[in-house]
This record gives structure tokens, sequence and C-alpha cells, in this order.
């Protein structure tokens, strides 16, 4: 899986100003909330200010459990401009994921030509 | 609060509160504001904190004691399931419904257009089917079929469904390729689309009849609109038609929204939205409508700016008004206090309307004097503002108007040359 994190500054409606976005590959076998939240944790180091996330990509929890256990401002999506920001994080992170899918795709071409 | 309350229409609400999360007495409010639109006498209200019963939703002795009441139906807030129905029904001997079936009561009881009949048609069929599907494969698991068994499987209800579906949703689309063609008339015709979204009862129809004077049945109960209502509206040079639709409320099922798409599409194809909040509720209350309304515009697609309508201003000063409105600053693009009663903040909304509607564009063309020629300056004199015309060898016209009508204007220009 690929966490993507969008750094940015949001009107009520809108994204107004793009700072920054991070990608952070993982591969796991199971998908409990510790490993959800490392990832999570680990791709918005660095970036100041509040972590917004879907509800269930939190599992459901309560956002003052969710804050205690990242260690940080959490909230989820409430104003449009917060959900265009998780919908641009997640197209972000879906393309990162099908680049490093297709990038193993085009080794095994590679290896099979050259055999 | 409802003048239709039927005496024989008794109702006991219950409300089941996970005991992991807050307690939340705004959904016992809520849900009793339902019931009394839908014309029920409430007996009493019950909430049980505890963790979900799956024969009765709540515990059984709950339960018993709603029944002292002898209420005609239990309403639930939390959803049921067909098993829990069957239930209580069978254990209780009375009807239970939940919130989202109290929501459909309300609407067939006021829908008075086809399209309106229809949604709701689509929305109970679609909240049914998998319930059928669900007791026709409970049924295939204990029967067999053909020779020594039941005959063949008695799945012609649950095709019946789909079916129905299946038109219900071509009409459907009918409906809403004809509100499309409709709005891009009235677009080409120069008007600007505005629509007023927001919070069931948050007072969208009373600000329309400010505006407009439009005569339309306003009541303190939710969901009195369920139509859209449009009319015209003039401010400066721009013609302007506001349409009313039908309010949000929370935790809407995604297919109820989907169901009323035809309708709701006058809020996600508008120019600009008018987000109507009550900000005389409570800050909690203001707060959690606005995060409804925006989750309910997020659903339907709405991209057009915001304008957010603060109503019943008057029934607060203004140093809590401005309060308010700093609480909800981060849910409140470009907000407006406003009365709709005491006409408080009228002239700030039209200019602010003003403002955040798309500028008009000015061109020039030219015309030739032949039929088509002159009817096509007969139309721009109705939807565009003429700043100039000058008879020379051809009709030189300057003109200023929506975007759709320069295209319009310019490309018929380029043909009749």
């Amino acid at each position: 899986m690929v966490c993507a994190a969008v750094s940015a500054r949001i009107s009520p409606e809108y994204i107004e100003e793009i700072y920054q976005v991070r990608l952070k590959p993982c591969v796991a076998e199971t998908l409990d909330l510790n490993i959800v939240v490392n990832l999570v944790s680990a791709t918005s180091q660095c970036i100041h200010g509040t972590v917004i996330a879907e509800k269930g990509d939190m599992y459901n929890l309560d956002v003052w459990k969710v804050n205690s256990i990242l260690g940080r401002d959490f909230k989820y999506p409430e104003s449009l401009g917060e959900r265009n920001a998780i919908e641009l994080a997640h197209h972000i992170s879906f393309a990162g994921r099908n680049l490093i899918i297709h990038q193993e795709d085009d080794k095994v071409g590679v290896d099979t030509n050259n055999e | 609060m409802n003048d239709k309350i039927d005496e024989a229409k008794t109702a006991v609400l219950l409300t089941r509160e996970n005991p992991n999360q807050a307690p939340d007495p705004y959904r016992v409010e809520e849900l009793l504001g339902l019931a009394e639109a839908a014309g029920y006498r409430v007996l009493a209200e019950i909430v049980q904190r505890r963790g979900r019963d799956h024969r009765f939703q709540l515990g059984r002795g709950r339960i018993q004691e709603a029944m002292t009441y002898s209420p005609s139906k239990l309403i639930f807030y939390n959803a049921l399931s067909p098993s829990q129905v069957y239930n209580i029904r069978s254990e209780f001997s009375t009807l239970p419904i939940d919130r989202f079936n109290l929501i459909l009561e309300i609407f067939a009881s006021r829908a008075s257009t086809r399209e309106a009949k229809l949604q709701i048609e689509l929305a109970k069929l679609t909240y049914d089917a998998p319930y059928v599907r669900n007791v026709l494969s409970q049924r295939k698991k204990s029967e067999q079929p053909g020779f020594g068994g039941s005959g063949a499987y008695d799945e012609s209800m649950y095709n019946d469904i789909k079916s129905r579906i299946a038109k219900i949703k071509d009409a459907l689309k009918e409906v809403e390729s004809i509100g499309e063609d409709r709005r891009q008339r009235r677009r080409e015709l120069g008007f600007d689309l505005v629509a007023l979204a927001g919070y069931t009862n948050a007072g969208k129809s009373t600000l329309l009849n400010a505006l407009t004077s439009a005569g339309v049945e306003v009541r303190d109960q939710p969901f009195t609109t369920l139509s859209p209502t449009t009319r015209a509206l003039d401010i400066r040079s721009r013609r302007i038609l506001l349409t009313d639709t039908v309010g949000f409320i929370d935790d809407l099922p995604h297919f109820l929204i989907k169901a009323f798409r035809s309708t709701l599409s006058e809020i996600s194809e508008a120019d600009l939205v008018l987000l109507v909040a009550d900000v005389s509720d409570s800050p909690e209350t203001l707060r959690r409508k606005l995060v409804a309304s925006h989750k309910a515009l997020w659903d339907c697609g709405s991209r057009a700016p915001i304008i957010t309508v603060l109503n019943k201003a008057d029934r607060l000063t203004v140093s809590e008004s401005l309060e308010r409105l700093a609480m909800v600053s981060d849910l409140a693009p470009n907000p407006v206090l406003l009365s709709a009663s005491t006409r408080l903040g009228f002239v700030d909304l039209m200019q602010l309307i003003y403002q955040k509607l798309q500028p008009l564009k000015e061109v020039q063309i030219k015309l030739p004097y032949t039929p088509e020629g002159m009817s096509e300056l007969s139309r721009l004199y109705d939807s565009a503002e003429m700043l100039d015309v000058s008879y020379q060898e051809q009709m030189v016209i300057r003109l200023r108007g929506k975007e759709e009508v320069v295209t319009k204007a310019l490309s018929s220009s380029a043909r009749e040359l």
C-alpha cells in the first residue's frame, strides 16, 4: 500500500495552496490500526498542522482516540475543502501505487526478454 | 409544532446510544421533530446506552417499558434489520419503524409531483431489495426445489423489484435530462442559476419568499419542501433564477441521495449555492448541521461557489451572532448574517451574490439584415445587456452577457455571415 500526505492551505470550499506532497510505500501482511497509524505518522512527519484522514482509514475510531494514538492534532474531514484535499491525496496515493506495480511489471518484462 | 398531529397516531421514540461514544441529546431532539412532522403524537422518549441487541436493537426491558404507553408505533433512531422488525412485531404486537422509514413516510405524505413520488418509490425499493434477496436466500438454504420440494424458487418478488427499480431509474433519467435541457435553455436566455441548499428547517423557503415574494409554503417543521421551486430575482443587471430545494439531514443513506439525484441536480448544476443555516441553533448543533450540509453537497457533486447564509440572526444579539460565526468560520465560506423574516442583511447578501456570480463577458458581433439576423438581434435584446447597436453595412452589436449567451451569439454571427 501507499500512503500520500498532502500539505495544503485550505478554505472551507477549496484547496488554496499546496505546499508539499509526500508518498510512502509499505508492505504488510495485515492491516491493523498500528500499521496504519505508523504509516500515517511516518508520512506526515515534518509536516506541520492538523492531520485529516477519512473515518474508514482509522477504523471509525473517535477523534480523541486517534489523537492520542497518533500523538498530534487529528480530525476527520468536515468541510468541502478538507474533502477535496483528501480526494487529492487518494488520487496521488493511487497513482503512486500504480507506478510501483507497473515498475514491477516492467522489470518482469525486461527479465523475460533477456531470457 | 405540527398542526396536523393525528391523535390516533401515537409513538414512543427509542434511541440506542453506543457506549463507546459520547451521549448525543441532539439525536432524540431531531427524532422528535421528525416524528411530529410525520403527524405522530409522541408519548415518551426512551434512551439506552448499550451494545446492539441482535433481537430487538434495544434491551427487551426497554421495549416492554415503551409498550406500557400503548403506542401505535415504536420509532427507533437506529436502523432496524428485517429480523429485528419481525421479532418486535411478533413479541410485542406493534409496528416498529426506523428513522429512515420515518423520513420516507414524511416524504410520501408530502410528495405532490410525479418526480417526487418516483424518487420515494425508488428509495423504498432500493432499501427493500437486499432484504428481500436475503429472505429468499434463507429460504433456499432450507428448501429443495422441484420433485420432493416446494417447487421452483419463488424469486418473482425480487425480480419484480429489480425491474421496477430499472423502470423508475429510466423515468428519472428522463426527468433529469429534461431538467438539464431546461437549465441550459435558461442559461442561454441569460439567467444565472442560484440554488438554496441547507439543513432541513433552516429557513430556505422563507428566504425564497422574502427575496422573490414567491408565496411557497413555509412551516416550522422539517421537510416542508420536497420538490424544487424556482422564482426570478433581479440584482442590478443580473437576471437570476433562485431555486428552493429539499433540505439535508444527518446520516442520510447514500441511496436516498442517489434517489433524489434529479432534485439535487438543481444544486449540483447551479452557478452559485446559497447554503442556509440557522444561526440561532446552539454552536454544536450549528456546526453539526453545517458539516452534514457540506457532506451532502459533496455527495451530490456540487462544485459551485458557496455563500453561507446564517439565517434567523434576529434571534441573537449582534455580538452573539458574530461569536457563532467565528466558531464555524472553517465551515462557512462567504458568510452573511441575515434574517429572512425581518429582512436584516439583505443588502449584504445581494451584493455578495452579485460579486460571486461569474463576471459577464463583453463582445462585439456583426449580424446581416436578414430575417435570421433580425431574430437573433431580438433574442439578444432579451438575453444580454446591449451596450451599443449601430446600423452600418451590417448590424454591429456590442453586448455584455453570460458565457453561454456570448458563445451562442458568436456562433450565430459566424453562421449568418
